[in-house]
């Protein structure tokens, strides 16, 4: 599912295209920024805030043994937290895990945020149903015929699959 | 009218995302119930967000970002970028709107005032949008009412205000000229006030 992403971002950091590779997430980094801090122009600051670091991270020429985008998430993630905090201890944290992160290091690094995970701790059934539905954006018509069964019982997995996502959020 | 369910809000955001659409995090939100339900929306959009490749920003919010880097409000940043003076917008507005060209000063007063954060964008018509957005070719309304970065950080060092610092205070704290008596169109369109 990232593979494309993966090799565009590999391709523009190989390129020297800095700039170019951090603007590619622009897009999630506002968007993930106003899920957590619900005031825009607070988000907007903690989204210049990722940026920033993502830009000086680039500018020390630090390379990573996971892909770009995992590296901006946990930055995100690591902002909005010292956000709410505003504590030093957080930047520790987010300058430890980048090390971590760097080629050379060999430390153990489970950092991979991909559609498996998000997906975790639902049943097989409900992970097809929504791998269907969010990867390969099908109705629930169309599911029913792959899966072999009728359209509201796919509704059903599918909402059943939300519910549990939702309380595993809460 | 009864806020829709969070699996709806989820399922309706996360198709148009994987479509290519840019579904506005801040508009599902405002759907769902306020407290538990707006938490636990944010929470399972979040993760989605994390686990699904980052689609291409919006011009919108490349602008946003950059502007922000720039210390610039957003709005202008946007029309330096389209290579364009604050005369060319005023000239298309008054154009548009049918506006007297004698008061052209006016309108550029109220579009430097919108451009750089310093004007409610709420009141604004939504014909001065229109061709704003038209002339600049991106959704200006989603720009309007940012400032640029405070300069907090920066200032913290400055122990004596500059002399243009000086100045600018000094017209901040100067009594505003009297309004006129009668607000008139160009108010209208850009404070609502009739």
């Amino acid at each position: 599912m990232h593979d494309a992403r993966d090799a565009e971002d590999t391709r523009l950091l190989e390129a020297g295209e800095k700039s170019l590779l951090v603007e590619g997430y622009y897009g999630v980094v506002i968007g993930r920024s106003r899920l957590k801090v619900r005031d825009p122009e607070r988000a907007l600051d903690v989204a210049h805030e990722v940026v920033v670091r993502l830009m000086s991270e680039l500018a020390r020429g630090r390379r990573y043994r996971v892909p770009f985008r995992v590296v901006v998430h946990k930055v995100i993630e690591w902002k909005v937290k010292e956000h709410f905090q505003r504590a030093k201890a957080i930047e520790v944290e987010l300058d430890e895990w980048l090390a971590l992160a760097s080629e050379g290091s060999s430390g153990e690094l489970s950092a991979d945020e991909g559609f498996e995970s998000f997906l975790a701790g639902l049943t097989e059934l409900e992970q097809e149903v929504l791998t269907l539905r969010y990867v390969h954006d099908l109705d629930f018509g169309e599911i029913g015929k792959r899966l072999g069964k009728e359209p509201n019982a796919v509704h059903q997995i599918h909402h059943r699959a939300l519910t549990k996502l939702r309380r595993r959020a809460a | 009218m009864s806020e829709a369910s969070v699996e709806t809000l989820f399922d309706e955001f996360a198709l148009a995302y994987r479509r290519g659409e840019r579904p506005d995090v801040g508009e599902y939100l405002a759907r769902a119930a306020e407290g538990t339900e707006r938490d636990d929306l944010a929470d399972v959009i979040d993760r989605f967000l994390q686990a699904v490749p980052a689609r291409a920003p919006s011009e919108e919010e490349v602008v946003l970002v950059q502007a922000r880097l720039e210390r610039q409000a957003p709005l202008l940043a946007l029309r330096i970028r389209r290579k364009l003076g604050r005369r060319a917008v005023v000239d298309a507005l008054v154009a548009a709107l049918g506006l007297d060209p004698a008061k052209g000063e006016k309108v550029d007063d109220y579009y430097h005032r919108l451009e750089n954060g310093l004007l409610d964008p709420e009141p604004v018509d939504a014909r001065v949008w229109s061709t704003v957005s038209d002339l600049l070719k991106a959704n200006v309304r989603e720009l309007a009412g940012v400032g640029p970065e405070p300069l907090a950080a920066a200032t913290t060092f400055l122990r004596e205000s500059t002399a243009v610092q000086t100045r600018m205070m000094a017209a901040a704290r100067a009594p505003k000229p009297a309004a006129p008596a009668e607000p008139d169109e160009i108010d209208k369109l850009f404070t609502g006030s009739a």
